[in-house]
């Protein structure tokens, strides 16, 4: 018989590769997917990992029907298959530890499209919003609506090196003010290597340290945006941290150095001792325990110096939420569990002793735990110093538009900088003009990237 | 029983079927999909709105793009006048008859592209770190005045992107220079010496017009490959872990900041297309400087 096939004419092997081409399509294609019970629950930080897997190992003793499967996501990852499933519809876990500038990355579109669920009334009916550090919400909510539970406070305190500053006979009580700061310290600056510059500084401050940069912006009560989280850059604060920030950078007198954090040449620069003082959140304090061992003993914490007498001796720094996804079809499971994770008092005790992280949960601020001396930071109480502080942290916007403007803030600081050095105009007053000029131009590139966003100016809704 | 024979008018058509479908999935249905989202703003699978030329608009008066799109020019004018000469020069050393260890010196100067991009990143950030990098700590050596702390990525992050860039691709180009080298004919340029013909008139009468074809392919591959950097200042600059300084930013990082980043497809999408546009218009321009190669 004569074949009159499709086939004929086409060796065995082409039929074959064609065959498996269609067969394995179809299998993908008709492949059911399973239907995931229980609550997939991501966090990025390692440290929160090990903490977290105790509960969830009794939570899921006590819900079989209902478990939960808690992963460690790298940050990078997680902020990626956050925002792809947000922008794709991918699947995504049910809650996820998230840090604070990807959260208002989420923000950027309608309301109703933010991918995390609204938890305003729950949080009001159980009398949370209370009881929680009122300003670490703010990271959270986008107008008017709270899509997070705060994990942290991240209060921000001076770390300095009290070796060198009590062997100069330094009494840093004297210390109010970054004025008194810059004045009391300087003889720390005296000493000088053989070409002539001084072999130590008084901070860790650079204008490529975008966060530092906020750090002491918010301190001051600067910020980007206005209530309304409108574009607010050319205020007075603003103009005068910039206009001060730049003279500790810039000069022949200048006090700061670049001792980046979590980088092995700022550890290396720190141990040396050519930096004196850096701006340190509690979160900072359990790092460089870890990190460096080599300090322990040779430091002291103490309230960051204020930018005007009476000003605020605080700021805050970094901050992690736990969100629900919108897709999740267990959000009560996920809830309990939230609350479960951030109001138990063992593992706020247990967290802070390993981390130094001190919990949003103001009840939880009179526990013994934060009165107990720190060996590494010389036998100081350091939860209590930090807890003092807490309910001072500066309130954040949650714009969307945070990266552009904080980005947009830091090149305005480094083109000062550079702007000073090349007119040998140092002093912040004069300096203040310039730092205006800067600002305005930073304020309407913003203005306009808000602007063109149709979702935003529509009132948030589609 | 006789087979039916297919219609001869759809033959051809049956045969390009194969290479038809995957060039409509994956070249022409997502290149007119990016021009319509060019079109528009969007924000996730469900929201989209037409915004007409607005994005296109919106470019012209943002000054992060002209920075990206200045940035990128520099370095693609770096590669031109900086990378693709030192490719010939070392092509041409290494061609020239009686240089001892020429295998060792081709793979000691092409090894560095075997190395990845990402790898080249992570070796530059560390040469050019202040204080202790290799860089520094040689200019110190050499001129004692020289301040270790000086920042390279942060204080001339193009410089120090065209530095990792010239180490890593100048071996790799000057392959091509040398293959192109070997098959220029000797007897031409011993002609032209016994005629009293100088260096630079026999590159420029013989070599050159025997070279042309593959320096104009590989000015080609540089500028295109300029125009692409994005691994080498996403990880050399360190935008990969967060917001930072602006100076080092490029039109291929900018693209991704917006699209994927800030989530603003349409207008990331508005910004492939102008930078297409100016890759033709490189093109053409290179073409028409070089020639084809077909004379």
């Amino acid at each position: 018989m004569t074949l009159s096939s499709p086939c004929r004419g086409y060796s065995r092997g082409f039929v074959l590769i064609a065959l498996i081409a269609v067969l394995s399509s179809l299998a993908v294609l008709l492949w059911p997917v399973a239907k995931r019970s229980g609550v997939e629950f991501w966090v990025f930080a390692t440290f929160h990992y090990p903490f977290y897997r105790a509960p969830v190992a009794q939570w899921n003793r006590e819900h079989p029907e209902r478990p939960v499967e808690l992963s460690l996501q790298p940050l990078p990852a997680l902020e990626t298959r956050l925002l792809s499933a947000l922008r794709t519809g991918a699947p995504v876990a049910d809650m996820m530890e998230v840090e604070r500038v990807i959260a208002a990355e989420m923000f950027i579109g309608p309301l109703d499209a933010v991918g995390f669920v609204d938890l305003t009334e729950r949080l009001r009916a159980g009398g949370w919003l209370e009881r929680f550090n009122e300003p670490s919400f703010s990271p959270w909510t986008s107008r008017g609506r709270i899509f997070g539970l705060p994990h942290d406070v991240h209060p921000v305190l001076l770390a300095y090196r009290a070796d060198l500053v009590e062997a100069a006979g330094i009494d840093v009580a004297r210390i109010e003010t970054w004025e008194d700061f810059a004045r009391e310290l300087a003889p720390l600056m005296a000493e000088r290597g053989p070409d002539g510059r001084p072999l130590r500084y008084l901070l860790n401050f650079w204008p490529a340290q975008i966060e530092q940069t906020e750090i002491f912006l918010l301190q001051a009560g600067g910020g980007f945006f206005d209530e309304h989280d409108r574009p607010a850059l050319v205020t007075e604060v603003n103009v005068r941290v910039l206009a001060q920030l730049a003279a500790w950078c810039a000069g022949p007198s200048r006090i700061a150095t670049d001792a980046a954090d979590v980088t092995a040449l700022g550890n290396r620069i720190r141990l040396e001792g050519g930096v004196v003082c850096s701006p340190m959140a509690d979160w900072m304090s359990g790092l460089w325990r870890h990190d460096l061992p080599g300090l322990a003993g040779k430091m002291k914490l103490m309230p960051l110096p204020a930018w005007e007498r009476g000003g605020r001796r605080t700021s805050v720094h970094g901050g992690t939420g736990l969100v629900i996804s919108s897709n999740s079809d267990d959000v009560g499971s996920a809830f309990e569990l939230a609350l479960r994770l951030y109001t138990s008092p063992e593992l706020s005790d247990a967290m802070f002793r390993e981390t130094g992280i001190i919990g949003a949960l103001r009840e939880q601020w009179s526990r013994p735990v934060y009165d107990e001396p720190n060996s590494y930071f010389s036998g100081q109480a350091v939860g209590r110093l930090y807890i003092e502080q807490a309910p001072q942290v500066p309130r954040r916007s949650s714009s969307p538009y945070t990266v552009e403007a904080r980005r947009g803030y830091c090149i305005a600081l480094r083109q000062l900088v550079d702007w000073a050095e090349t007119h040998h105009t140092y002093d912040r007053p004069a300096l203040e003009q310039r730092a205006r000029e800067l600002l305005e131009g930073v304020q309407a590139d913003l203005v306009r990237r808000v602007e063109r966003n149709v979702y935003l100016r529509e009132g948030g809704q589609r | 029983m006789n087979a039916r024979r297919p219609c001869p008018r759809c033959l051809p058509w049956l045969f390009a079927a194969p290479f038809l479908a995957v060039f409509v999935l994956f070249v022409a249905w997502p290149l007119g999909q990016s021009l319509l989202l060019s079109f528009q703003q969007t924000y996730g699978p469900r929201y989209s709105t037409w915004v007409g030329v607005g994005n296109f608009a919106f470019m012209l008066h943002d000054p992060s793009f002209w920075l990206a799109l200045r940035n990128t020019v520099v370095i693609a004018l770096a590669a031109l006048v900086v990378q693709t000469p030192v490719s010939l020069a070392l092509a041409m050393l290494l061609n020239r008859p009686g240089v001892r260890g020429r295998a060792v010196f081709r793979l000691a100067l092409f090894a560095p592209s075997l190395v990845g991009l990402v790898f080249a990143a992570m070796l530059f950030s560390m040469v050019l770190e202040r204080r202790y990098g290799l860089l520094n700590l040689s200019l110190h050596w050499l001129l004692p005045s020289f301040d270790t702390g000086f920042a390279w990525r942060q204080e001339l992050p193009l410089f120090s992107l065209v530095l990792a860039s010239l180490w890593l691709h100048t071996g790799f180009y000057m392959v091509y220079f040398l293959a192109a080298l070997q098959g220029v004919p000797h007897e031409q340029e011993e002609s032209a010496l016994i005629d009293g013909a100088g260096p630079w008139q026999r590159f420029r009468y013989i070599v050159w017009p025997e070279i042309r074809p593959v320096a104009g392919f590989v000015t080609l591959l540089s500028l295109v490959g300029s125009f692409q950097l994005f691994e080498l200042p996403w990880l050399l600059l360190d935008y990969s872990a967060g917001p930072t300084d602006n100076r080092g930013l490029t039109i291929m990082v900018y693209l991704y900041q917006t699209g994927f980043q800030s989530g603003d497809l349409g207008y990331a999408s508005a910004i492939g297309w102008v930078l297409a546009l100016i890759l033709m218009a490189f093109t053409w321009g290179q073409r028409r400087l070089l020639g084809d190669g077909t004379d």
